[in-house]
């Protein structure tokens, strides 16, 4: 590496230019943050006020007051949950047998999948909602998981098989000649290799999940009301109570954000899996 | 004998490892949207269900003289194709301005994994309320202190449009940054030392050899840009609601709306199956452009 300790014009430009790029993308956030520490009146205050006492009262209003978003929370945290277990059992099987067997169709099977992941969700909501209507599933946390695999299932058979194609073809024929069988060799062998990326997987369904709105909007209600439909709700019902909202959105994004800064590497590893050695493939 | 045995079993075992998942979507995919194309051939109001009946082509002919519909259309073409171009020319600007930068990428890395994990609908209210809101939007506030005038950005059709813009572009391209950051970091070092000592040259040797060597990255992050833009709901919907009047509304937008608040679910149907049509046929174009260009 060049340490070239001389302050270049370049070099300054180079730092200004990445400040700014940072600002600009932590600004909105800092900013809910800043606004979820003011009263109602400092909120409305103009010019915005960059100093102020902080309070932690919308926090606690947004935990234990009358729109309290841990219901919320709670239904979110079970449908994710749900979509997230139900996903990895239906799709570790499935890539293992796309990335490692002999599968007859098996371009026809990956190519439905493929199309599968594409349907516009709005192309979902229509049919389902008058599916469920009937069968007496709307507002129901087994309509909402069965929904939510839509979009989960296909991106997760996806996910694994290019965890599954990394593995190296001799544990596999060694396990073999052991005389283990094939699911034998599933569970002891393939599994423990790609517990990274069922861990990747893990972290996208239920990410994906959490933050879903079209399906969550119109197929909930008032039992099933995972927590994005909350906050657009809040919105609606208290006009100009931003600095509530802002602390009851920062809540209800406390999880992804731990998640995303704990998993940062898993997640960046999941987003370029793809990208970087997709190129190649195909 | 043997092996001939090995591979009968190894189908068969492939078949029910994939039976379940393939049920399942079955199941949750298509049954619905066959029902989906079911409704684009019916009438099917929920406010006049008496009325419902089979109308053949009805609802997509109907299509070519509504003037939403094409509006919707053009928004939508608008709306992909400028942040898709947008997330990846920063994107990638971005990744190129980073690699310069020998310490602290830990801090791009955190700033960018933070929008890409923040639900859209959250993202499209944070900016509603506490950016572009008049009066009390901090934007709103900085436009006024820079002489600009108050500006109604969600409040008129083509601030609000650019705004809409604006809010997926700032959300996903951190995604692209650090999917070409990753392109970018696992180059082979030679070609990359090259084109950083030669610094007369930089702009040639960008596009005559980092260029060539992140296509397959671009391309990927276009095609998944796209499909999600032509998806795009929650932001906008949080942000302006597809207004003002229909200013923001894509087709996504349009078909939810037909469905959902005109209760016209076979119309609604006809819409989302354009819509379907569309998000294949651009995928496809963006597959075969793919593998066209590689061989």
């Amino acid at each position: 590496m060049a340490t070239n300790a001389t302050i270049s014009p370049r070099r300054i430009a180079l730092y200004l230019a990445a400040a700014i790029v940072v600002a600009i993308w932590a600004f909105p956030i800092l900013w809910a943050i800043v606004v979820s520490l003011k009263s109602e009146s400092e909120v409305l205050a103009y010019p915005p006020r960059v100093i102020f006492t902080p309070t932690l009262a919308n926090y606690r209003d947004a935990l234990f007051g009358g729109f309290s978003i841990l219901p919320s929370f709670f239904t979110s945290f079970i449908v994710s949950a749900a979509t997230t277990v139900l996903t990895i059992v239906f799709a570790v099987p499935a890539a293992y047998a796309f990335a490692r067997l002999r599968l007859p169709g098996k371009r026809a099977i990956g190519f439905y999948t493929l199309v599968t992941q594409m349907i516009p969700p709005v192309g979902l909501v229509i049919p389902y909602f008058l599916i469920l209507s009937k069968i007496g599933w709307l507002d129901s946390y087994q309509g909402m998981t069965t929904v939510f695999l839509t979009f989960s299932l296909p991106f997760a058979i996806w996910l694994m098989v290019s965890y599954m194609e990394d593995i190296p073809r001799e544990m596999e024929e060694a396990a073999f000649l052991d005389k283990a069988s094939r699911l034998q060799t599933l569970w002891h062998v393939i599994l423990p290799q790609v517990r990274g990326g069922i861990a990747v997987t893990v972290i996208f369904v239920f990410l994906n999940a959490w933050n879903e709105f079209l399906f969550a909007v119109q197929l909930g209600g008032n039992k099933v009301r995972p927590v994005t439909v909350a906050m657009y709700g809040f919105v609606s019902v208290e006009q100009t109570l931003w600095a509530k909202l802002a602390a009851a959105a920062l809540i209800a994004m406390l999880p992804v954000v731990v998640i995303g800064i704990a998993a940062q590497r898993q997640i960046v590893k999941g987003l370029t899996v793809g990208a970087v050695k997709g190129g190649g493939r195909r | 004998m043997v092996r001939r045995a090995l591979f009968d079993g190894e189908q068969s075992f492939a078949m029910l490892m994939v039976a379940p998942a393939l049920l399942v979507l079955l199941a949750t995919t298509t049954f619905p949207l066959v029902y989906l194309f079911w409704n684009s051939f019916h009438s099917v109001n929920l406010a006049m269900p008496f009325m419902n009946r089979f109308v053949g082509l009805a609802n997509y002919a109907a299509m070519a003289h509504d003037a939403d519909f094409w509006h919707a259309l053009g928004l939508t073409a608008i709306y992909t194709v400028s942040t898709v171009v947008l997330q990846v020319v920063f994107g990638l600007a971005l990744a190129l301005l980073v690699m310069e930068i020998p310490r602290g990428q830990w801090l791009f890395r955190i700033v960018a994994i933070l929008p890409i994990v923040l639900a859209p609908v959250v993202v499209g209210l944070f900016w509603r309320t506490l950016l572009l809101a008049p009066n009390f939007g901090i934007l709103d506030f900085v436009a006024k202190w820079l002489g600009f005038g108050a500006v109604n950005w969600l409040g008129s059709p083509t601030p609000a449009l650019i705004s809409v813009i604006v809010i997926h572009t700032w959300q996903w391209t951190p995604f692209a940054f650090l999917v070409m950051l990753a392109s970018l970091a696992s180059l082979p070092t030679e070609v990359y030392e090259a084109a950083r000592i030669d610094r007369a040259g930089a702009l040639r040797r960008f596009i005559h050899i980092t260029l060539p060597l992140l296509r397959p990255a671009i391309v990927i992050v276009v095609i998944m840009r796209a499909m999600i833009a032509l998806s795009a709901f929650a932001a906008i919907f949080a942000a302006t609601g597809g207004g003002p009047g229909t200013a923001t509304e894509i087709l996504n937008l349009y078909a939810y709306r037909t469905s959902f608040v005109k209760l016209d679910f076979g119309y609604g149907s006809a819409l989302a199956v354009a819509l379907l049509l569309i998000t294949l046929l651009v995928s496809s174009v963006l597959f075969i452009m793919r593998t066209a260009r590689v061989r």
